[in-house]
């Protein structure tokens, strides 16, 4: 029997044992989509956080106060600013001053430098806690936030202590609906402030949400609301990437001095470059990769384990067919080569409909990710997860296929058509 | 010499049981010959049968088709055997389900190497034999018993072998299906074909031109039949 008329024999077969094909290419299409989606979502967290980096931009490197090691906390973990905050322990050390003096530096275009404060904030009636958002005029051009109406404050502005204020989108809505904003004063702290702009939306970033600010000039919010005078963080975009490590060592050296600190081990601060930022999330993505490898490895076996079984089954069934077909003059080598093709068949349209299930599975997890406050969640479908799909079912459906019909093509005509 | 068979044995060893089931029979049968296996159930019929037709291997013995000794021939040459030589007919049947009239008949030729254009018509030229032409399309689980059997008499002639094989094909049939598929067997015979016919009742045993009788495994008897029944119409088949 030739090759054509075998396959013609098989897509007959497959097609007169409709169950038994629908179960066994089943199992296939699990496991192949299963491999799939893993892998897209994979894929979908890695582009997630690295949009989240990148609405920071790559540029830039971070100086942050930090509680000073001492005796006791000196063998725990350097990154303990943010917790410094939180905790109320009050690092006042970094000052604009800094800023300028980093400013100077060779490789440094600009920097902006910010303070966070919370007040209540009102227009009309309508009363709100509000997080202030203190930076300097640069915010504008350093940071990628973008203006949707109005103007940002001035360095002027700033300097001046103006009481102007540049309202995120969604506090806009929160506090005037629909209505014009630009002209307007709002009172905060009791205090009357002009709104000046609106920024454009742009989400959550890192559980942080920009939308829900009002940016105020940092003199402001230091000298008028908080009556403070030191900053919480400076960021500075460099010029050349490749020098960054370099500026940041100079940062260091810099504040250090400033700050008039020689031991290292007791900085009140912290300079982090995107590089860095970079190879901890690289880090955390590989590991997220490997549980999702994880994942696939068990989506595998147990979609191998049910492929083989319903295969085994299925030649168990289809002994007295093989039987019947050696009777007729059907030898080894035909019987092997119906198994086979018919395996590859099912192989084949298991994969096209795995593949094709799990592209949709994928594209539906990424609509439920932009849907749900992760804009920057990518649909990524990677030629690679396609290939381990493809391989594993051909491999399991194959094999799993063809292992129990050679048990049965060998038996004698008699034997396989009395069981 | 169509067949011939010295000293053939069978014996089956599953479990550390040993059963004999032939104790070196000795026979020949020339071609267009009509003959009767008979003999009680259990005797070895059918296992003669399954050797006689390449289904099976004697343990031991000589068995000569055509003058070619077929126990020095391979599982390849044997399937050529079937697939050309012999043609079966069982108590069950055998056909595929979910599988039309067309598609059974033709299976055999699947394996043939007839031209695939004179395929068709040849499936079509047996199923008309059997008189099934118009249940062509039928699935074969949609049949009678009698049709059934008719279908897989189609399937044994498809190949236009040497010998066809039945074993007891009316076995699972009423008389008056059983009466036709006698009367397709003595004619395909009356046409040339050798027949050999396995059944347990000498009634049956009759409508061949010789039975052989079998016992235990071994052969009991030997005769030409005197007063062979023609099958007829309105025949009752005790
Ligand atoms: N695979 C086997 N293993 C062991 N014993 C077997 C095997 N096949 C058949 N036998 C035995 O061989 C003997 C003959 O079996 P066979 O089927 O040839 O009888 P038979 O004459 O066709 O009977 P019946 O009229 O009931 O069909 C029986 O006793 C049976 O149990
Ligand atoms: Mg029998």
């Amino acid at each position: 029997m030739n090759l054509i008329n075998s396959a013609k024999l098989s897509i007959l077969n497959l097609s007169v044992n409709k169950v038994r094909t629908l179960l066994t290419t089943s199992g296939i299409i699990i496991g192949i989509a299963s491999v799939i989606v893993v892998m897209s979502a994979g894929e979908g967290i890695k582009s997630l956080i690295l949009g989240q980096l990148d609405t920071f931009g790559t540029d830039i490197i971070e100086t942050e106060i930090k509680v000073p090691n001492t005796a006791k906390n000196k063998t725990q973990s350097q990154q303990e600013s943010g917790i410094a905050m939180v905790q109320g322990v009050q690092v006042t050390t970094l000052k604009l001053k800094d800023m300028e003096d980093i400013n100077k530096l060779p490789n440094i275009k600009g920097s902006y430098s910010g303070i966070l404060g919370q007040e209540a904030t009102s227009y009309q009636g309508k009363l709100k806690k509000v997080f202030l958002y203190g930076v300097t005029a640069s915010y504008d051009e350093i940071d990628r936030g973008e203006i949707a109406e109005g103007r940002f404050f001035s360095e002027s502005e700033d300097k001046g202590l103006a009481q102007v204020v540049v309202l995120g989108s969604e506090l806009k809505q929160d506090l005037f609906g629909e209505s014009d904003v630009l002209g307007k004063e709002i009172k905060i702290k009791k205090k009357n402030f002009q709104v000046v702009g609106v920024m454009k939306k742009r989400g959550s970033i890192a559980f942080f949400n920009f939308d829900d600010l009002a940016y105020v000039p940092v003199r402001t919010l230091q000298k008028k609301i908080l009556g403070v005078e030191h900053l919480v963080h400076i960021i500075s975009q460099f010029e050349n990437k490749y020098q960054a490590e370099y500026t940041a060592e100079q940062i260091r050296r810099l504040v250090r001095e400033n700050h008039d600190i020689t031991d290292p081990d007791k900085d009140d601060f912290v300079v982090t470059t995107m590089a860095e930022a970079m190879e901890v999330l690289a880090t955390v993505t590989g590991a997220i990769t490997l549980l999702l490898l994880a994942l696939v490895g068990v989506s595998l076996i147990v979609g191998g384990v049910g492929i083989m079984n319903v295969m085994y089954v299925a030649v168990t069934e289809r002994t007295r067919e093989i039987g019947l077909r050696k009777t007729v003059g059907a030898n080894y080598a035909d019987v092997m080569r119906q198994f086979v093709i018919e395996s590859v068949l099912l192989t084949i349209i298991g994969g096209i409909i795995g593949i094709l299930l799990g592209i949709f599975i994928s594209f539906l997890l990424y609509r439920f990710a932009i849907t749900h406050g992760m804009p920057s969640w990518r649909f990524i479908i990677t030629l690679k997860s396609i290939i381990i799909a493809l391989g594993f079912s051909a491999f399991f459906g194959i094999f799993f296929g063809v292992m129990p019909a050679r048990r049965a093509a060998r038996l004698d005509p008699i034997q396989a058509l009395r069981t | 010499m169509l067949i011939s068979v010295s000293n053939l044995k069978k014996i089956y060893v599953s479990d550390e049981v040993v059963t004999k089931v032939l104790h070196g029979l000795t026979l020949n049968i020339e071609s267009g010959e009509f003959v009767s296996i008979m003999g009680p159930s259990g005797s070895g019929k059918s296992t003669l049968m399954h050797i006689l037709g390449f289904l099976d291997k004697p343990s031991s013995g000589k068995y000569y088709f055509e003058g070619q000794d077929v126990t020095k021939l391979e599982d390849e040459q044997l399937a050529l055997l079937r697939n050309g030589k012999v043609g079966f007919v069982f108590q069950t049947f055998n056909l595929l389900p979910r599988t039309s009239v067309f598609d059974n008949v033709k299976l055999p030729l699947l394996y043939s190497k007839m031209p695939d254009e004179e395929k068709d018509e040849r499936v079509k030229k047996v199923i008309n034999a059997v008189d099934m032409s118009h249940r062509e399309n039928y699935f074969s689980n949609q049949l009678s018993g009698g049709e059934q059997q008719r279908v897989a008499i189609a399937r044994a002639l498809v190949n236009n072998p040497a010998i066809i094989f039945a074993d007891e094909p009316t076995g699972n049939l009423d008389s008056v299906s059983g009466v036709q598929i006698m009367k397709i067997l003595q004619k395909l015979n009356d046409q040339g074909k050798t027949i050999i016919l396995v059944t347990h009742e000498i009634y049956t045993s009759e409508h061949a031109k010789r039975i052989i009788k079998i016992k235990d495994g071994r052969i009991v008897g030997d005769e030409p039949v005197m007063n062979r029944r023609i099958a007829t119409d309105g025949e009752i088949l005790k």
